[in-house]
């Protein structure tokens, strides 16, 4: 069941357009990731869901029905740019944007109280916010965007302006709202948090949506799969006799890798260095690390190394970044 | 519409603007201003007398001397034994404050041509010139005592030289005082005492007041609109609202602002009216006081007859004052105003969503603050020519016609061109709402650019 469907949405601005026949699912229940670079489109997006601003084309569903104004309230909305009145005291203005989106002020001052307690910041009630830090504002403001318990929430870059230990309590907030049910659209540019959060995503580019799916799946079909060993290079007798004898002879004791036909090809195969450029040693062996791309499934990749004497430090199939997709798909 | 959320966005937009430390004092201070202008010259002349100061005369007229009479401002004593020239060197050191030198009578012919002055017999003027000499210098009350008592000298001195039997009594009787007693009539032919300066002083009144509230108020409602698009917190609130009921939702707020500003004035101006007056009791108020609140005390001229005319001119004034309708001075009063803010705010209203601070209003500012100062000028120059087409116009058209049309109402306007006059203001008035929300919807979004008409006319027509 999707939460948010936004079917063949086309937005322009005078002449520049800003969506071009947009098709975005949001299944109810997960993170989806909205990303692409500046300027694509995503606030644009973002917007038409929240109905600040009318689409030229195409509809928007909630929950299979087109979106009402009545819905908005069921929505929770973390602009990038952040903004609060300067001059208006905190819970008073939590009160304030909690009573905009339906809340009674009974229902708001109960809730905010808890979320208030819950990030240890109830003595900033009676403050102004002007008094307030960045990185206070933002705590008030995430609370401000989730007190009215959304079933969607939409955070554009949520992150931003909190430090580490700030940054993982709001992380945490994201997965426990999902584990409550919530949806959560999250428009981000650090992919290091798509890759942890998201189930899904979507990608905008110039209008378009470039790529949209399962972040697993579209990490494995965009990233080209590839195998990261590391052996040391100082074979046992026994497996150099061993791999004299056998039909498929992967490396030879002392000089690395060959290409297996059917198995797999060598991508590349060097000395392991640390970070410090010193080659790292596991005992007497010096370890060499190389890549491989799989022709056969990963099994058949590592009985064959085995088969063939190498002495296997570690083995692990490398899954593409989304930096990386990312970064290409923009590029094309 | 959804009532609760605009109930909201009122209460916001009222308790902030109320609780601000700018609205308590403006709220308080200004009545008490008012009262202070308004009693204060009375209070002053009653409590600021100067301590009686001695002058030494040195009359070298011969006649001026025995006129001078001693008053509450100055005591005289004739010193012309001892000579100007030596009292200059020891005014100081001796009791008197003041010297006053008069030269010696002059005379010369009366001017006129040849044929004039033959008509006249004993054809000659008497004149004197007078000089003070003091440590500090001397007050205008003073100076005014002075000459009056010194004019008066020659005066007599004057009438006297002509030789002619009563000559002064002759001169009083021909002055002639006449003044125009102005009565407005009705259809039933009721008549009404009207002063015109009354209804001057109320008619400029009227349109500096509304001027005022409409400025303040929807410049208020403008900087309101800049702040929440400065601040960011805008993208929030329409994502929860929809910008037009926030729009009109901030414009009702400050409405209500202005209206409770509005009526706490009137409750504290008539509460310290009635109290100061209840204090220094009602003669603080009375006829020499109020027609001269500039510091002229009237009664010390002696050649103005003051005392029997001035209490039948404060009787007209408040004749006049209570005989102006002041229910439906106060009820357009309200009307225009309202009608004239709501106008003017929605277009401050979208002014504010295109900028994103205060100082780039200037230009957008232009075409809606020039009507509004024409308006103005229109207003406070109606007095004069109540029923010229010009001001008839400036009444009608909606951009100035709340202002113009308060400095007409002392002067009777008919009820149809008021209901016009509203009407028109109230078409305009939904026509830039419609217009300033379609501009507003789009200019609260529009950040990092300085927008332009052009943007604003883009805006208008878009979707």
């Amino acid at each position: 069941m999707n939460l948010i469907s936004c079917q063949h949405i086309s937005k322009r601005f005078g002449e520049k357009v800003a969506l071009d026949d947009v098709s975005v699912e949001i299944p109810a229940g997960t993170i989806f990731g909205l990303l692409g670079p500046n300027g694509a489109g995503k606030t644009t997006l973002i917007r038409t869901i929240n109905r600040i601003v009318v689409q030229d084309a195409g509809q928007v569903l909630f929950d299979g029905r087109p979106i009402t104004r009545e819905d908005v309230a069921r929505i929770g909305y973390l602009p990038e740019e952040r903004g609060l009145y300067r001059k208006m005291q905190v819970g008073e203005q939590a009160m304030y944007l909690a009573q905009l989106k339906g809340m009674s002020a009974a229902d708001a001052s109960a809730q905010l109280k808890k979320w208030f307690d819950k990030f240890g910041i109830a003595s900033w009630w009676n403050k102004k916010v002007e008094e307030l830090s960045k990185g206070m504002a933002q705590k008030v403001q995430f609370i401000t965007t989730v007190v009215h318990r959304p079933s969607l929430l939409i955070l554009d870059e949520p992150f931003s302006g909190f430090d580490p230990v700030n940054a993982q309590l709001i992380r945490n907030e994201i997965l426990a709202l999902k584990e409550q049910g919530a949806t959560i659209l999250l428009s981000t540019h650090n992919m290091e948090s798509v890759e942890q959060l998201c189930d899904n995503i979507a990608l905008i580019n110039r209008s378009h949506v470039v790529i949209s799916g399962g972040v697993d799946e579209i990490r494995r079909r965009y990233g080209s799969h590839q195998l990261q060993l590391t052996y040391s290079l100082t074979a046992s007798r026994e497996a150099s006799e061993a791999a004299q004898a056998s039909e498929a002879v992967p490396a030879s004791g002392t000089e690395g890798l060959k290409d297996c036909p059917g198995v797999f090809e060598l991508v590349s195969d060097e000395p392991a260095e640390g970070a410090d450029g010193v080659a790292v040693s596991s005992g007497p062996a010096p370890l060499r690390r190389a890549v491989l791309r799989p022709l056969a499934d990963n099994a058949s990749v590592l009985r064959a190394l085995l088969d063939g004497g190498v002495n296997v430090v570690s083995f692990s199939e490398t899954v593409a970044r989304m930096n990386d997709i990312f970064i290409k798909l923009v590029k094309e | 519409m959804n009532l609760h959320i605009i109930r909201v966005i009122i209460g916001r937009e009222y308790l902030n603007k109320v609780r601000k430390k700018s609205f308590l004092v403006i709220t308080f201070l200004v009545p008490v201003l008012f009262a202070a202008v308004t009693l204060l010259p009375a209070l002053i002349m009653r409590f600021a007398k100067e301590e009686r100061k001695t002058v030494a005369v040195v009359d070298r007229s011969g006649v001026v001397m025995p006129c001078l009479q001693d008053n509450e401002l100055a005591a005289y004593s004739d010193a012309s034994v001892t000579g100007a020239d030596s009292l200059k060197f020891s005014l100081v050191s001796s009791d008197s404050d003041v010297l006053l030198v008069i030269t010696p009578i002059e005379t010369s012919s009366l001017p006129g041509d040849g044929a004039s002055s033959d008509a006249l017999p004993g054809a000659a003027l008497f004149d004197v010139k007078a000089e003070t000499y003091s440590p500090k210098p001397i007050g205008a009350d003073l100076q005014a005592s002075m000459e009056a008592q010194i004019r008066q000298a020659v005066r007599q001195q004057r009438i006297a030289s002509y030789d002619i039997d009563h000559l002064d009594a002759i001169i009083g009787s021909v002055q002639s005082d006449v003044t125009i007693k102005a009565y407005t009539i009705d259809a039933d032919g009721k008549e009404r005492v009207s002063e015109s300066t009354v209804y001057m002083l109320v008619s400029m009144l009227l349109g500096m007041l509304v001027y005022l509230f409409i400025t303040l108020f929807s410049g208020g409602v403008m900087s309101s609109v800049i702040e929440e698009k400065a601040s960011r917190v805008v993208e929030v609130l329409v994502s929860s609202v929809k910008a037009t009921e926030l729009m009109f939702g901030k414009i009702i707020g400050v409405a209500l602002v202005a209206l409770t500003q509005f009526f706490l004035w009137m409750v504290l101006t008539a509460v310290l009216l009635t109290a100061s007056v209840g204090i220094l009791g009602k003669d603080a108020l009375s006829a020499g006081d109020l027609a001269a609140p500039a510091g002229m005390d009237v009664r010390s001229l002696p050649s103005m007859p003051a005392s029997d005319v001035l209490p039948s001119e404060v009787t007209d004034l408040i004749a006049t004052l209570s005989s102006m309708p002041w229910g439906e001075i106060i009820l357009c009063f309200l009307l225009f105003f309202l009608f004239g803010y709501l106008l003017y705010a929605s277009l401050f209203a979208a002014i504010g969503s295109a900028v994103e601070n205060e100082a780039d209003t200037q230009q957008l500012q232009i075409p809606v603050t020039i009507p509004l100062l024409l308006g103005f000028f229109i207003a406070i120059a109606a007095y004069k020519v109540p029923d010229s087409p010009l001001v008839f116009w400036g009444s009608m058209i909606p951009f100035t016609s709340p202002i113009v049309m308060l400095a007409r109402l002392p002067f009777g306007v008919p009820l149809w061109e008021i209901l016009l006059s509203i009407g028109l203001l109230v078409l305009t008035f939904l026509l830039c709402a419609w217009m300033s929300a379609r501009i507003y919807k789009v200019g609260i979004l529009m950040f990092g650019r300085k927008s332009s008409f052009r943007d604003l006319w883009k805006w208008l027509r878009m979707r």
